[in-house]
């Protein structure tokens, strides 16, 4: 699932602003990161390091098949 | 944009069979769970809210990477009042993030002489490369280097903080999460760019006497390659009012890893984590398409030689000069040096993908070798052949390694130095030059083409568009194993995409905004990486073809600029090596 | 003696109830995993916090639910658990960022910037006010003897000052905390609900309070012991 899970967030959007694709956002109501486009994670963990409580958790797959040029 | 004709009966034999096996592939891509394309479009933004915000500097850098740190930087110590605007964070965009090794050029403690290493880096290059921003890169890689390191650079993996040190110190106003989609000319001139920002969901207006393009380079938002955000922007935009754009037949060979093939990090083996080192001189022949032409003619798995020993694993494929070749059998290269993008420093762990675990093709597809691929410089201060306009690291087609890998860590010192040799450049032509006019009635349009995606009552989305073109285009027999049946079966489907489904991608909301504008960006280079790939006849460095495998020297001493003709078509043009364009 | 034997059969329920139920829940929870100063600073926090709560049930109004009515006992173990938790509890904001000491990363002191620096919702000061609270009761339960309160007003102002500072740090629990869950948030409310509702009770006859105050005898314990 990409980046999987956001627990224990402080709402500082340190993340929304380090995420290169543009995956997550604050929301509106809690003013919380949540995980809005998955689909567009490329998996670099910047978010993550960039989190100052350190509350996001990514794994190394994809939801969506993936091409590469053999298999 | 070029509009071809949408007739069906002007469908040659040709096109119509690869279109029909176009449709196998769609049902394919369907059947593993591939969002559906077309459908109505129900756009959660009102369109018709939504405002303008203006902005005006003598000089606008686009792009918060390496480059348009420095770009930034020097234009204001040139006497430039600067914007910085960048579609994401300052240092955390781009490729920038993700590399680790810079190169350093020390006269004094260097093995070689600069003249010497310039001359190492053409005989690997074969030619290709330009010596003048090889040597330039080389001559100021150090006093960049020095700025860096005061600037905290090597003392954290993470560049946001060192990145904004200089630029808060300065005052310089830095606008991030702004998408960038068009660059304003007028009177042959740029005016300025315009984009609209992800948060405050605004239309964004730029007007600057210079804007430099630091948009970095791009790919087909591929798999195990963390360049996802880049889409050929720049180069597009700067294509589409005029500028000369060059190097899309080279390829960029990087190797992901076959298990969980998307995850960057994971494949990186945690080089992201690390902090960043200088490296020293070290000149190979690096990452083409080796290991591409051992798949293709093998089959996968493939096993990971070194680097540059591809041609002696199996026989043919491509060119590795004696020089520069190594045993096959050596040591690993994840071991005691990693070779990357010219790669990270040496001997800390780590280390880019396929060094353990089996390595599979496709990871930074779309892009070519840095700095090969870009806008053409109409001399050595990064200036393009639109006044005003300049271009600096990625998004500059400098030649400055040519069209494969050379020298390591030149890639992060390329994109330095040159946005510092840029910004100085386009300060130094602001104080010549006033601002150009933009009427009402332009920006207008603008504002409207910016804003088409999400008025449109049904269309195609990004998503499904991008994976249909990543099918296209990123099989090995393709992108990387060319040969001329093919490169013009997928230019096929290519148009197809280009003429009716560009026009109709549509757009919720401002994220799919961006995918919509990227989608359309990643079309056009595939127009053109076919194009220049099937124009250019012989093989050398990472261009490959299966039907032309040897270098023609008589022919081909030459790289392909590319530009829009008068009537709007896609126009090629030869340009000598080590020329300026006429 | 009679006392202890009640003290130590109501000890195990009283751990098993706010350490090993809290512990249980993080264990069986879904969390994800991290390195084991993270998920140490973590249980730690977690039990502290819980403990914050268990405070409520150490005291002379709801002391008899668990431990028998050995005062002195009851006293001596809330002052210790007082003190070493509500440590833990005020120092978390830093453990939280210590782990970064340890990594490449982000330097941990920008970090803790960061964070206190965050009011786009109202977690963040909401736990900063929490923790101010937390500061005075620590501070006006080391310097006991050299406020000039007479004991009762004092064991008032304790009382009421624990009460708002636990809902203020529940509340920031609820909202921030990385592993409150839904079990682990009923867990809390639950036990802040019993726990608080327990002294709001006998607030409403301070005769209770008074009685035994008055006895010292019984509880082998004087006033200053306190
Ligand atoms: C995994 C990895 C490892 C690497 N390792 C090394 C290494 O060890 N050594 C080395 O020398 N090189 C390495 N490289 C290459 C190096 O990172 C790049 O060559 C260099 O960072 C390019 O810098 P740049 O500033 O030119 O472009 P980038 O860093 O790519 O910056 C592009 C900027 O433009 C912005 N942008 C793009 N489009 C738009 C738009 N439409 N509107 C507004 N803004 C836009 C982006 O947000 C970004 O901020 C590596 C690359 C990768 C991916
Ligand atoms: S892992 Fe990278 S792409 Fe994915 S959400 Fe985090 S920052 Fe964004
Ligand atoms: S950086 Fe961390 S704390 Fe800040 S918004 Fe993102 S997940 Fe929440």
């Amino acid at each position: 699932m990409t980046i999987k899970l956001i627990s224990g967030c402080i709402g500082c959007g340190t993340c929304v602003a380090s995420c290169p694709t543009d995956v997550l956002r604050l929301d509106p109501k809690t003013k919380k990161a949540i995980i809005k486009y998955p689909a567009d994670c490329q998996i670099c963990h910047l978010c993550r390091m960039y989190c100052p409580v350190d509350a996001i958790t990514i794994t190394p797959d994809k939801s969506i098949p993936v091409i590469v040029s053999w298999g | 944009m070029t509009s071809l004709s949408k007739d069906p009966t002007l469908l040659s034999r040709r096109h119509f069979m690869a279109l029909a096996g176009g449709i196998a592939g769609m049902a394919t891509l369907s059947a593993l769970g591939v969002p559906s394309g077309w459908a109505a479009n129900t756009a959660k933004v009102d369109v018709d809210t939504v405002n303008r915000k203006e902005h005006t500097s003598d000089v606008l850098v686009i792009g918060g990477g390496m480059a348009g740190l420095f770009a930034t930087v020097k234009a204001h110590d040139a006497g430039s009042k600067v914007i910085l605007v960048s579609k994401g964070r300052l240092g955390s965009s781009g490729q920038t993030p993700f590399a680790k090794g810079i190169f350093t050029y020390d006269a004094a403690t260097a093995p070689i002489s600069l003249d010497a290493f310039v001359d190492k880096v053409s005989r690997s290059a074969m030619g290709t490369n330009n010596p003048v921003y090889t040597r330039q890169m080389a001559e100021h890689s150090r006093a960049r280097v020095d700025e860096l390191r005061q600037w905290g650079f090597f003392d954290s993996p993470l560049y946001n903080t060192c990145f904004s040190k200089p630029i808060k110190e300065r005052n310089i106003p830095v606008l991030e999460r702004i998408v960038i989609t068009h660059l304003i000319k007028e009177n042959g001139h740029i005016a300025g760019a315009a984009g609209f920002s992800m948060d405050s969901e605004k239309i964004q207006i730029f007007r600057a006497k210079s804007v430099i393009l630091c948009t970095g380079a791009g790919g087909f938002k591929p798999n195990g390659f963390p360049i996802c955000d880049l889409t050929h922007d720049g180069t597009i935009m700067a294509y589409t009012i005029g500028a000369k754009v060059t190097g899309k037949e080279w390829n960029d060979g990087h190797p992901g890893q076959a298990t969980n093939a998307a995850a960057c990090f994971d494949g990186w083996h945690g080089m992201f984590e690390r902090k960043p080192d200088t490296v020293g001189v070290e000149v190979h022949h690096d990452l083409g398409v080796d290991l591409n032409y051992i798949a293709y003619v093998n089959g996968g798995p493939v096993a990971m030689g070194p680097p540059g020993s591809g041609n002696t694993t199996s026989k043919g494929g491509p060119l590795t000069p004696a020089e520069f070749a190594r045993p096959p059998g050596g040591p690993p290269p994840g071991g005691g040096k990693a070779p990357g993008n010219g790669g990270p420093p040496s001997g800390k762990g780590g280390g880019p993908p396929g060094m353990a675990g089996i390595p599979v093709g496709g990871s930074s597809a779309g892009m070519s070798i840095h700095k090969s691929e870009g806008l053409v410089p109409i001399n050595d201060r990064c200036a393009s052949n639109i006044p005003g306009l300049y271009a600096a690291g990625d998004a500059l087609g400098s030649y400055m390694a040519g069209a494969i890998y050379t020298q390591i860590g030149s890639s992060l010192a390329g994109s330095a130095v040159q946005g510092a040799v840029a910004g100085t450049a386009a300060a130094d032509y602001c104080k010549a030059v006033d601002f150009q006019d933009v009427s009402t009635a332009k920006l207008d349009d603008i504002h409207q083409e910016i804003l088409a995606p999400l008025q449109r009552k049904a269309g195609y989305s990004p998503a499904w568009v991008t994976q249909t073109l990543q099918g296209i285009m990123i099989p090995n027999f393709v992108l990387y194993i060319k040969k001329e049946k093919l490169l013009q079966a997928a230019l096929a489907y290519v148009e197809e995409l280009r003429d009716h489904h560009m026009p109709m991608l549509r757009a919720a909301d401002f994220h799919e905004l961006r995918l919509a504008h990227e989608t359309a960006n990643m079309i056009i280079s595939a127009e053109m990486k076919l194009k220049a790939s099937i124009m250019r006849k012989e093989s050398r460095c990472s261009h490959y073809r299966l039907d032309y495998p040897e270098m023609d020297t008589t022919n081909w001493q030459a790289w392909i600029n590319i530009y829009k003709g008068a009537d709007g078509s896609m126009q090629f043009e030869k340009q000598p090596f080590a020329a300026w364009p006429a | 003696m009679m006392h202890s034997q009640t003290n130590r059969r109501g000890l195990l329920p009283a751990i098993l109830l706010f350490t090993g139920l809290p512990i249980f829940i993080y264990a069986t929870g879904d969390f994800p995993r991290r390195t084991l100063l993270k998920e140490s600073i973590s249980l730690l926090t977690i039990i502290g916090f819980c403990m914050m709560l268990a405070q409520f049930f150490l005291t002379r109004s709801g002391n008899s639910l668990l431990l028998g009515s050995n005062m002195a006992k009851v006293i001596k173990i809330h002052k210790i658990i007082g003190y070493v938790f509500v440590c833990i509890i005020l120092v978390h904001p830093f453990l939280i960022v210590l782990p970064r000491y340890f990594e490449a990363g982000l330097d941990p002191a920008a970090c803790l910037i960061t964070i206190l620096r965050t009011y786009s919702n109202s977690g963040i000061l909401i736990g900063i006010f929490a923790w101010c609270l937390m500061s005075i009761l620590l501070v006006t339960a080391i310097f006991r003897k050299k406020i000039p309160l007479p004991y009762k007003t004092w064991v008032q102002f304790h009382k009421w000052l624990s009460i708002a500072c636990m809902i203020f740090a529940c509340w920031h629990a609820l909202d921030l905390g990385r592993h409150t869950d839904r079990v682990l948030s009923a867990y809390i409310i639950l036990l802040a609900f019993c726990g608080i509702l327990l002294p709001l009770k006998n607030s409403k006859s301070p005769t209770v309070l008074q009685s035994e105050i008055s006895r010292p005898g019984k509880g082998e314990i004087s006033r200053d012991s306190f």
